[in-house]
């Protein structure tokens, strides 16, 4: 994981010191002039790329933000304050979270596309305020001056560089983190993400926070460069044009904002030397975005699979840590860890849960099956948090949890998996379990994958085969060690002898990870194996209770499967 | 106060042409589930082949006739896109896609259009309806708001009453399942992807000559559409109506008290505020994934 991210950062550090001394070196003064234009636009892209590529939230202000740091670059040298460029820069990145947390407060917690209508909305506002109260030294020609050795052509652009390679290697760290792999999550599924103990809004919050604050950044740097601004640096358009190109190149990968960079100062720059508006690069960059939204891959993404395929990375070899032993047993707890009463889910007219009482025994393996439409499902759904209403109550290890949304539930120590898995493909096997399990050292991580037989901790999980990813489901929730874990049809999908597997190591889970288990299951051979009790459910009520092989033979449970007496079924 | 009633009164036909683009967004959202970025960019496209052909010289009533045809080819224009390769997406990505083609359409738009070289807009209706406790009440602004309680009823009756409208409702929910039942899915949505083209058109038309007139800033007027439509939640086409003819009013209002005039471009935004800042009572889960 550190690795990773030092490799990142020095091949980052590398690229930008050969860059700068083949550009201050040896290209015309002007190039080096474009180039610093280059990065002031691929600072914006990270910006973007940050919460648009990265936790998928569409941001159409984002050169608004990098107004704010811009005007407050120029109130401070105005206003002679204290310090130099750098520092007001800083402070300029900071005047725009602010703005960031209080457009981003009232929309996050609503569907997605409210946060690009008030983000539109802001940036038409700042359009309208920013005409009328100018940039100050605007109207008197005070220019913003570069700190004394960075104050040419070549210095400017060491200086924004230097910049560059900060907020770069600083978002190599950063993706790598929790925090990182929480914005993937919520991107692929803010459900799944929820279902880990995440707060949906408080991860797009701080995206959108480092996202305002690295804008402003940009704004600083563009105010260095140009000297003066006027309101139309920042006009909205800018913005939408902003999120375009980052849609087509990938501006959350480092190389996709640098990309979007070139494009940006290059297309308007060709445009102009052929003597055709340079407005026309806007619509490349629509259907590029267009094209790459269709695609579902951006160009950095194509790149990096790309690069993959070429590699063909040996996946890292399995007996690495074959040596590494399970997980250590736990003692095990006693009681009931969780249970439900009365508990009614109603659809319209359709009554999809009716009073079922259930519990679930601490330190053992409990199924609940039921023929399809049963109301499975929705019973974890209902005890997990997922629905906006039901009657009755749930309680976990005897307390109340009915008034806790999902991600205190699960916090508090109640893990779902997902019928269809719903992992973040971007994310590496062990960042995965990081994710679901909260911070654990790398031979915990390393020895929960080998209990289940999940790949290495560095493998990519989008190399990784549909069978294996929902056995990585079960390796994340019980990494958490919860009280309760509910397994959604693990087995979907999985071969005979895969499920005869999984159901060995999920009748292990509460001894080597002290969680009960209530495990939802079509495959009869896999409850047979796994549970110590079981629960059956037809059209909403529970119609049998008990040990598995008084349950299996009760002629009610049969007759609910196969839809007649067995008496008839003979005849 | 008189001041103030008539500022209000003033800001009705910016109002009503919200609240028409506004409905239209709705439309569009409930129908093809689609939230649209470009609509008031259509729109702007058929008013400049209004103002281009009344500048070369046709005729007023012709000119707006195939305004209103253009703005129905630039709606099935972009309706094509999406119902060809983002059917299936998800509304973030529906969404998103048109924010790209917005980019694109205005960069088209302003060159074609010249920038921000002047054109004359045409008044389509001038003058006073009548007066009412001493203040006018232009044609235009009745005009817009009648034409939009027009179009809320027809909306409302269509998708609640009709069988075409429970097709697309069908069709806006699940497109392939639609598909699969028979409901002619690239029909109807390209259907409703022209009506709306044909409807944000005429508003524009309406509204073009107080605005000012490139074709960057009409586009814009999306944003007091969407505000409109969060207003009505994406769902109810007369809160909807009700909602942008307030941002119009309130816009109006702007005017009279001393030096906010200039800030009016922030009132959407203001009001988006308060709308989202009203719904956080409860959170929601985004679509399933």
């Amino acid at each position: 994981m550190k690795r990773a991210s030092f490799r990142s950062a020095s091949v980052i550090v590398a690229a930008a010191m050969v860059a700068g001394a083949i550009i201050t070196g040896l290209l015309p003064g002007y190039w080096t002039y474009l180039a610093t234009s280059v990065l002031i636009s691929a600072v914006a892209l990270q910006s973007i790329g940050l919460v648009a590529g990265r936790t998928g939230m569409i941001a159409l202000c984002q050169m608004s933000f990098a107004g704010v740091g811009a005007w407050t670059v120029g109130y401070l040298n105005v206003g002679g304050a204290p310090g130099n460029l750098p520092v007001w820069i800083f402070i300029g990145g900071l005047a725009a979270v602010p703005f960031g947390v209080a457009i981003g407060l009232p929309a996050l917690r609503l569907r997605g596309i409210n946060l690009a209508i008030v983000t539109l909305g802001f940036a038409t506002a700042f359009d309208a305020i920013l005409a009328s109260i100018t940039f100050p030294g605007q109207t008197k020609f005070i220019a913003v001056p570069r700190p004394e050795i960075f104050d040419s052509d070549g210095g400017y652009f060491i200086f924004v560089l230097i910049f560059y390679v900060f907020l770069a290697v600083g978002l190599e760290f950063l993706i790598r983190t929790r925090l990182g792999a929480i914005w993937l999550a919520v991107r692929h599924s803010e459900r799944a993400a929820a279902a880990h103990g995440i707060s949906i809004p408080g991860a797009k919050l701080s995206a959108f926070a480092i996202s305002a604050f690295i804008a402003g950044i940009s704004g600083g740097l563009l105010a260095g460069y140009l000297g003066t601004l006027v309101a139309d640096n920042f006009n909205m358009m800018q913005s939408l044009a902003l999120f375009a190109v980052s849609t087509m190149t990938g501006a959350q990968f480092a190389e996709g904002a640098l990309i979007g960079g070139i494009l940006a100062v290059a297309f308007p720059e060709i445009l102009r030397r052929l003597n055709l508006g340079q407005d026309i690069g806007n619509v490349l960059f629509a259907i590029g975005a267009t094209q790459a939204l269709s695609a579902g891959e951006s160009m950095s993404e194509t790149l990096r699979r790309k690069v993959r395929g070429w590699r063909k990375a040996a996946p890292a070899p399995l007996d690495a840590g074959a040596r590494i032993a399970p997980p250590a047993a736990v003692p095990l707890r006693h009681g009931t860890a969780l249970s439900t009463r009365g508990l009614t889910v109603r659809y319209g007219a359709v009554v999809a849960l009716n009073h079922v009482d259930l519990a679930v025994p601490e330190g053992a393996v409990s199924g609940l099956i039921g023929p399809n439409g049963a109301g499975k499902s929705t019973l974890i759904d209902a005890v997990a948090g997922f629905l906006h209403s039901y009657s009755g109550s749930v309680e976990l290890a005897g307390d109340a949890v009915d008034d806790q949304p999902a991600h205190v539930r699960a916090r508090n120590g109640i893990r779902r998996t997902w019928q269809t898995t719903r992992i973040a493909p971007e994310l590496t096997v062990g960042a995965y379990v990081r994710l679901a399990g909260g911070e654990m050292s790398d031979a915990e991580v390393q020895a929960i994958l080998n209990w289940i037989e999940c790949p290495h901790p560095d493998t990519l999980v989008a190399s990784v085969d549909a069978g294996t990813r929902r056995l990585l489901d079960v390796a994340g929730v019980v990494a958490a060690r919860p009280k309760v874990v509910l397994l959604d049809e693990p087995a979907a999908g999985q071969s005979y002898e895969e499920t005869i597997k999984l159901g060995r190591h999920i009748a292990e889970i509460p001894k080597l990870f002290g969680c009960a288990v209530l495990l939802v299951e079509h495959d009869m051979d896999l409850v047979r194996a796994a549970c110590s009790e079981i629960t059956v459910l037809d059209f909403g009520r529970v119609i049998a209770a008990g040990a598995p092989a008084v349950v299996l033979e009760d002629p009610r449970v049969r007759k609910a499967y196969l839809g007649i007496e067995e008496g008839n079924a003979a005849a | 106060m008189n001041g103030l009633l008539t500022s209000a009164v003033a800001g009705l036909t910016a109002g009503g042409a919200y609240g028409l683009l506004g409905v239209c967004a709705v439309f569009t959202y409930r129908l093809v589930a689609v939230v649209n970025f470009t609509s008031a960019a259509i729109g702007t496209a058929g008013t400049f082949v209004l103002v281009v052909l009344n500048e070369a010289g046709i005729p007023l009533f012709p000119a707006v006739l195939c305004g209103l045809v253009a703005g129905v080819i630039a709606g099935v224009a972009i309706g094509l896109v999406m119902t060809k390769w983002f059917a299936e997406s998800n509304a973030s990505t529906k969404a998103a896609v048109t924010v790209a083609l917005l980019v694109g359409i205005v960069a088209i738009g302003l060159r074609l259009t010249g920038g921000q070289h002047p054109h004359h807009f045409p008044d389509l209706f001038s003058g006073s309806a009548m007066r009412l406790a001493g203040v006018e009440l232009t044609i235009s602004s009745l005009l817009t708001i009648g034409l939009g309680v027009a179009f809320t009823i027809l909306a409302d009756v269509l998708l609640s009453r009709t069988r075409m409208g429970l097709h697309l409702r069908a069709l806006s929910e699940r497109p392939m399942a639609a598909e699969l039942i028979g409901v002619p899915v690239q029909f109807l949505s390209i259907l409703v992807w022209g009506i709306t083209g044909a409807v944000t058109a005429f508003s524009l038309m309406i509204i073009a000559p107080q605005r000012s007139p490139d074709f960057m800033s009409l586009s814009l007027l999306v944003v007091p559409a969407l505000a409109a439509a969060l207003i009505g939640l994406f769902r109810s086409f007369w809160m909807t109506l009700i909602g942008g003819i307030l941002i119009g009013v309130v816009e109006g209002m702007t005017s009279v008290i001393g030096g906010l005039n200039q800030y009016r471009g922030a009132v959407p935004f203001l009001i988006i505020l308060a709308v989202m800042l009203w719904l956080q009572r409860g959170a929601r889960w985004d679509e399933a994934r």
